[in-house]
């Protein structure tokens, strides 16, 4: 059921084209179905995706390797040629050869391999390289820009210069705010600069004035002090000078005095000492102290003598005298013979 | 395209390194609460902008007002070097205005900087720096840095070497220790720091010989100050500077050796490095603190009966200052002419 396509241009000659409406492909339900139902009309569509028949995934390595051990890659590449060129034999030689009879109804024939050595049936899939190339960009005319039709009316506005406002007159009063601020933030500091100035001048010529007060002060002062001190110094020399002409005329009168005194002193201390005894002959004094004490000690001593003598007789006449008495008695008693 | 509707989204960050400012009275609060952020980034944006914002006197009322102080100082000590520059500006900043000048000597801020003193960023050292000679410029705050001894800390940073310190920094210790020995200048005499300024005097930097010079000058004030420079024998130097190039220098020489030749041996030893012939140069001199310092420089070495008669030949030069504009000028050239002319 190929439609073709109207073309737009004729195809070139010589070249085969060939193009179709897509259509989807009938599945194949998977059980077999009565023959009546087989020949129906459009069968049904089923999902491509759920087709056996697509092969899903890698295709370009489907041909899976025999179980046998690795074989080089060089024989690799010449084994499916000399299978090819084997089948390319085989054609011909099964063509000269009688094909083999029909099976029979319930048999089905299958190739069995008898040869020699076994080998394997395997999914070998057949490649066959094609390629394909699009045709080289034709250089063709760039597309027309699409300019819609002009619709709707034109309308044109344009601001002149002063219709929105006058920039002058609006920018004055920001103007006056920014330069009055920093006129005045200026004219602040200038005037803190200045006041600190001023007050350093004032304090200098404060201190300059006070200086000079304290100058003549001190000076006065010093002067006063030095005349004072002079002063005193004149007063303590007058007073020492006063004092001096006192201890001399002091001095003068004591020694007058003591001259007069010395004068009439040495005749009558000579005559009192001599009536004091002071001044005495040597002689006479010797008798005196040493002759005149011994004779009396002579004369007392004889004195004392006799006295003593005279009491010695005294007591002896007394003992006698009682011894006569007491004799006296004891005669009385006795014999008067001793008469 | 700029549209009429007005965006949702916030407006653009036109300087992401600054975090944005709140409207009206919710802008320091929210800055304090971001300044304790734990994120860093965070932190140093607010910082930031707080370092611009406190160029403004309210604000920096604001800040105090907030508490920022406290989180000021705990911000000294974080780990990482620009939110410790920034922090020592700010409080630089601070210390500008009153409010927060009264504010710091009640939270001890100056101890916090203080601790920065050793700092191995050189930009934070010098806005420590900064900071502190702002602070010894009002009384009480020269109390205070006398009271934490910063002085010696101070002194003893001069006397490294100057290679370590830049001119900068040298020149604003310089002015902080002027300014604290004008008060009280027995711990400068303490740490040796005359010996200290009789070198700085000779640095071939004129700003750092000025500013040597007028811690001279506030040194001189004091007694104990002028038996000091008597000692170190500072006076040869001085008479040099005289002759030096720039009016400032010149100034404060003349005000050290007015000042010394106060007492006797300040004065014997000014004559007897020759100071008069400088002085008279110095008193035609177009600087008002120039002439005037040279004027009674003369005066105070006029005392000296020998000087007088010197300068009794001088008179009519110091005659032509009597017409000068400026009052203080007129008033010691008339005193300085007095005292020439006088006798016992």
């Amino acid at each position: 059921m190929t439609t073709v396509l109207p073309s737009q241009k004729e195809a070139p000659a010589g070249t085969y084209t060939f193009a179709s409406r897509p259509r989807a492909v009938h599945s194949r339900s998977k059980y077999r179905e009565s023959t009546a139902e087989q020949n129906d009309g459009p069968a049904s569509y089923g999902n491509i995706m759920y087709d056996r028949r697509v092969i899903r995934g890698n295709t370009y390595a489907l041909h899976t390797l025999p179980t046998a051990a690795q074989l080089d890659p060089a024989e690799l590449q010449r084994q499916p040629e000399s299978r090819r060129r084997a089948a390319a034999r085989k054609r011909p030689k099964d063509q000269q050869r009688v094909a083999t009879p029909e099976p029979v109804e319930g048999r089905k024939h299958t190739d069995v391999q008898t040869d020699l050595y076994l080998e394997e049936l395997s999914d070998r899939i057949e490649e066959s390289n094609a390629g394909c190339q699009t045709d080289a960009f034709l250089d063709r005319p760039a597309t027309p820009l699409f300019i819609p039709a002009k619709t709707g009316k034109d309308v044109a506005t344009q601001i002149e210069d002063g219709e929105l406002f006058d920039f002058d007159l609006e920018v004055r009063p920001l103007l006056e705010v920014l330069v009055g601020k920093t006129m005045e933030q200026a004219l602040l500091e200038v005037m803190e600069e200045e006041e600190l100035a001023s007050l350093q001048a004032q304090q200098r010529a404060f201190e300059a004035q006070r200086d000079a007060e304290l100058v003549e002060v001190q000076r006065l002062e010093e002067r006063e002090r030095r005349r004072h001190e002079e002063k005193e110094r004149r007063i303590r020399e007058q007073r020492e000078v006063l004092q001096k002409e006192k201890e001399l005329a002091e001095k003068v009168a004591a020694r007058a005095f003591a001259q007069q005194h010395l004068t009439e002193l040495l005749p009558s201390v000579y005559t009192v000492l001599q009536q004091h005894g002071f001044f005495y002959d040597p002689t006479q004094r010797d008798v005196e102290t040493g002759f005149l004490p011994w004779l009396m000690e002579e004369v007392s001593s004889t004195l004392e003598r006799r006295c003593a003598a005279r009491t010695v007789l005294d007591m002896l006449i007394k003992d006698v005298t009682t011894q006569r008495v007491e004799a006296f008695h004891q005669g009385a008693y006795l014999s008067p013979d001793s008469k | 395209m700029s549209s009429t509707r007005i965006s949702a989204m916030p407006p653009s960050d036109m300087d992401p390194s600054k975090a944005p400012v709140a409207f009206g009275n919710r802008a320091l609060p929210r800055l304090a609460l971001q300044l304790q952020d734990t994120r860093l980034l965070t932190r140093q944006r607010a910082l930031a902008v707080l370092c611009d914002l406190v160029h403004d006197p309210e604000r920096a009322y604001e800040v105090t007002e907030a508490g920022c102080l406290g989180k000021l100082k705990a911000l000294l000590q974080d780990k990482d070097t620009t939110v410790r520059v920034k922090t020592t500006e700010i409080l630089h900043l601070l210390a500008n205005h009153l409010v927060s000048r009264l504010a710091f000597l009640e939270h001890h801020v100056v101890v916090s900087l203080s601790d920065l003193l050793d700092d191995p960023v050189p930009a934070c050292r010098r806005n420590v720096h900064r900071a502190l000679q702002v602070v010894a410029q009002f009384p009480a705050g020269a109390n205070c840095l006398l009271s934490l001894g910063l002085v010696q800390r101070l002194v003893v940073k001069l006397s490294k070497q100057e290679e370590e310190e830049e001119e900068e920094i040298q020149g604003l210790i310089l002015a902080t220790l002027s300014s604290c020995v004008r008060v009280e200048a027995k711990p400068t005499l303490a740490t040796n720091g005359v010996p200290i300024l009789h070198n700085l005097l000779s640095h071939p930097s004129s700003s750092i010989r000025c500013a040597a010079a007028r811690v001279m000058v506030a040194i001189s004030v004091s007694r104990e100050g002028k038996d000091m420079l008597c000692e170190e024998e500072v006076l040869p130097v001085l008479v040099k500077l005289l002759c030096d190039s720039d009016p400032g220098v010149k100034a404060n020489a003349a005000g050290t050796i007015m000042n010394t030749a106060v007492i006797t041996k300040g004065k014997y030893q000014a004559l007897k490095s020759g100071a008069i012939p400088p002085l008279l140069a110095l008193v035609t001199s177009e600087d008002t603190a120039v002439c005037a310092n040279a004027l009674r420089a003369l005066t105070v070495l006029a005392e000296v009966p020998s000087a007088r008669q010197k300068l009794l030949e001088h008179v009519p030069l110091l005659e032509t200052r009597l017409s000068h504009p400026v009052a203080i000028i007129q008033r010691a050239a008339a005193t300085a002419i007095r005292v020439i002319t006088w006798l016992p």
